[in-house]
């Protein structure tokens, strides 16, 4: 087993309809990719990458909704142990915009108090807005938001997105004021070790 | 392009189509999805899981309220080569979910003048915290209440699935702390490992030899055992072994989870499954799954819609459609979906296939309270297997601490399980009340219980289907009374391998390092 060199893995999940462009936004930050390969995305259960914030490396590890947000059926598996959650809605799109609280809700019920939120008005690169940015900004402050316009396509605010993600994870962090995930809890990779307490079995 | 908002129309050709999302059914989704198999999974009720779900408190108050009403099918889109079943929609049966609160939302104040100042100072040594109904509601999203509440032998075949499936990385686990008996009307800890041998006290130092020399020898002269007690009881041979009552006691009715009449060489076969598990992650064998059991179904539904299956539920399921001798396709809203292969929760089984037998049941209680059933240094996480007394069948008791995410911090969640007999109170009563208090009586030393729940679960195995002969429709049973999946994963293998019998059952999914990505787009496409 290799050694990964970072400090700190956190554990960011998109949601959001379907078509606003959550893919684009993982694939242009992960692999500046755009738009992303039909085919790939099958299979595929999160992406990872490994950013420098100051002089610690920190690993994020961003979990899309594989297509189940499209009939309102994500797990709510989906949303636990998430350290930051990010909200898009698509800026040509007004009904996006509008499904917002249901997804607020959906996020409330089931992912913890203390996640880091973000709000984020996809495709600016499109001509025909929707959705001023005066009004997504006030939805974000309204529920307690951080707020971002962003284009997948034009790799426009997509690095600073994520890295300001990280930051604030690693500030957090630092003062202790993540969703606190005991560490105490068991992973199962198969890559155990086992403890040999009793190895009758085996005589 | 534009993209839809919301589809409310499904696509309607699939290679397999799901109904239900309990684990069997969510096994199978995912091992058909895993092999590129299209698939829609779909539910008729708003949650995931079925009877194997699990419930924030809010929620399970509810639970007898939403039942859901039985849908009327339109005949009107049928043609006269085809024939309906229409699906039996009880679906969602717990229609018997009884709620008693034994706290109120007043401050029952224990600084009165009748009660002298040194009890109120014992009052709040050992009941730090008071709680009142309210506070329990406003804390409702922090429970997580199993239907069907599971424990996993570290080394039995669910953990080893998700391991070999890679699914395991969906989750995480919590290993259970101790394993309890009751024994001589008092609980005492049942001795898990090497260690726990040698530091019971209750057991004298021959004896823990003994323990130790019969457990070594389990793999030997399994012929001769095979020959000698194939028709004998497991209790008769622990007896022939001249092990003491105790030890026939722990080794019984705790590490092989069995019953005076279970056969010898299945009590066998369980002690060896308790005994291989030990050590891979905790002190005891058993894990158990952080925000409940609700939560394994989903993993397994995760792993298919990353696989390309499409999710919905929520769904006015009608019934499915016969065309000559094999199923064409399902009737869900206005929509006739197509599909090679039809996958049904047992609950949602056309009744035409189904045999009269009588319906059995699993007896549950669900208990808040405000300690652990046995004092402990830390929030111990128990398994309790309550043995078979006078006219009662065994109980699996499960309590669970605030560290299991099932429940909010100073408060235990305990669910109480066991074969019906009668009803669900009366099936548990002596349990209840060996274990427990209503007495707000703050020198109890047992817990005492904010709120109690009662419900059966059906839990009728797939013997009593009759499929004639349609090939291309596979029934899943519901839950089961097994403490841990091995059943369910056997039956999603057995029925998956009906369906494609060359196909690989869930082979390892690939970690997000290891997928290829398309070689379209030019490396110069990198951005900055």
């Amino acid at each position: 087993m290799i050694m990964d060199d970072y400090k700190f893995l956190f554990k960011v999940v998109l949601v959001g309809n379907a078509g606003v462009g959550k893919t684009c936004l993982v694939r242009r930050f992960t692999q500046g990719l755009f738009p992303p390969g039909q085919g790939a995305t099958i299979g595929v259960d999160f992406m990872i990458k490994t950013v420098d914030v100051g002089s610690e490396k920190v690993k994020l590890q961003i979990w899309d909704t594989a297509g189940q947000e499209r009939f309102r059926s994500i797990t709510q598996s989906y949303y636990r142990s998430a350290h930051a959650l990010i909200l898009v809605y698509d800026i040509s799109c007004q009904p996006t915009f509008d499904c917002l609280p249901d997804w607020l809700r959906e996020i409330e019920e089931y992912a913890s108090s203390k996640v880091l939120r973000v709000l984020v008005g996809n495709k600016i690169d499109r001509e025909d807005r929707e959705i001023p940015t005066v009004v997504g900004e006030e939805f974000a402050e309204r529920h307690n938001m951080y707020f971002l316009e962003t284009s997948a396509k034009e790799s426009d605010n997509v690095e600073r997105l994520f890295m300001q993600i990280a930051e604030d994870l690693m500030k957090q962090a630092r003062s202790r004021d993540l969703p606190r995930y005991d560490s105490n809890t068991t992973t199962i990779d198969g890559k155990t070790s086992t403890i040999s307490d009793f190895s009758c079995c085996s005589k | 392009m534009h993209f839809e908002i919301m589809d409310y129309e499904l696509p309607t050709n699939f290679d397999v189509v799901v109904v239900g999302t309990g684990i069997i059914e969510s096994i199978i989704s995912a091992a058909a999805s895993r092999i590129g198999k299209t698939v829609l999974h779909v539910d008729s009720n708003n949650f995931y899981g079925g009877l194997s779900s699990s419930f924030n408190l809010e929620s399970f108050l509810k639970l007898n309220i939403e039942k859901r009403k039985s849908i009327c099918m339109e005949h009107s889109s049928l043609n006269d080569t085809e024939t309906f079943f229409p699906i039996n929609n009880s679906d969602f049966t717990l229609d018997e979910v009884t709620h008693q609160w034994n706290i109120t939302n007043k401050n029952k104040n224990y600084s009165d003048e009748e009660n002298s100042a040194q009890e109120d100072i014992i009052a709040k040594e050992i009941c730090a915290k008071k709680w009142l109904k309210d506070d329990l509601l406003k804390e409702s999203r922090k429970f997580n209440i199993d239907l069907t509440p599971k424990v996993q032998y570290a080394r039995g075949d669910f953990i080893e699935l998700l391991i070999s499936s890679n699914i395991a990385r969906y989750s995480e686990y919590r290993s259970i702390t101790r394993v309890l008996t009751w024994f001589n009307n008092t609980l005492e800890v049942v001795p898990c490992s090497r260690s726990d041998i040698f530091a019971n006290n209750k057991i004298s130092i021959i004896e823990k030899r003994i323990l130790m020399k019969f457990f070594t020898s389990l793999d030997d002269n399994e012929d001769l055992i095979i020959k000698d007690y194939a028709s004998k009881t497991y209790k008769c041979f622990l007896t022939d072994k001249k092990l003491s009552k105790n030890l026939i006691h722990y080794i019984l009715y705790a590490i092989s989870n069995s019953t005076d009449s279970t056969l010898c060489l299945e009590g066998i076969g369980n002690t060896k499954k308790f005994l291989k598990s030990l050590g891979r992650f905790g002190k005891t064998p058993f894990l158990y799954s952080m925000f409940g059991s609700g939560d394994l179904p989903q993993e397994f539904c995760r792993l298919s819609a990353v696989f390309g299956s499409v999710f919905a539920l929520d769904q006015p399921i009608h019934g499915l459609i016969l065309e000559e001798n094999s199923f064409k396709s399902i009737l869900i809203g206005k929509q006739k979906i197509k599909a090679k292969n039809f996958v049904l929760g047992l609950n949602l089984t056309p009744d035409f296939f189904l045999n009269k037998v009588k319906k059995k049941f699993i007896s549950r209680g669900v208990f808040i309270t405000n300690k652990s059933i046995m004092d402990s240094d830390n929030e111990p996480l128990t398994l309790l297997l309550y043995p078979a007394e006078n006219d009662k069948n065994p109980c699996t008791v499960l309590e669970l601490p605030w560290l299991s995410s099932c429940c909010p911090k100073d408060t235990y969640l305990v669910h109480i399980s066991c074969n019906q007999i009668n009803n669900p109170e009366d099936d548990l009563k002596h349990c209840v009340k060996n274990l427990f208090t209503l007495n707000e009586d703050f020198k109890a030393f047992k817990p005492l219980i904010f709120y109690s729940s009662y419900f059966s679960i059906p839990t009728n195995s797939d013997e009593n289907v009759n499929l004639h002969d349609f090939n291309n429709l596979f029934i899943c049973p519901g839950p089961d009374s097994e403490l841990d999946f091995v059943t369910a994963v056997s039956k999603a293998k057995e029925l998956f391998l009906k369906m494609y019998p060359d196909d690989e059952f869930l082979p390892r999914a690939p970690d997000p390092e290891e997928i290829k990505w398309d070689g379209d787009e030019e490396p110069s496409d990198i951005a900055q």
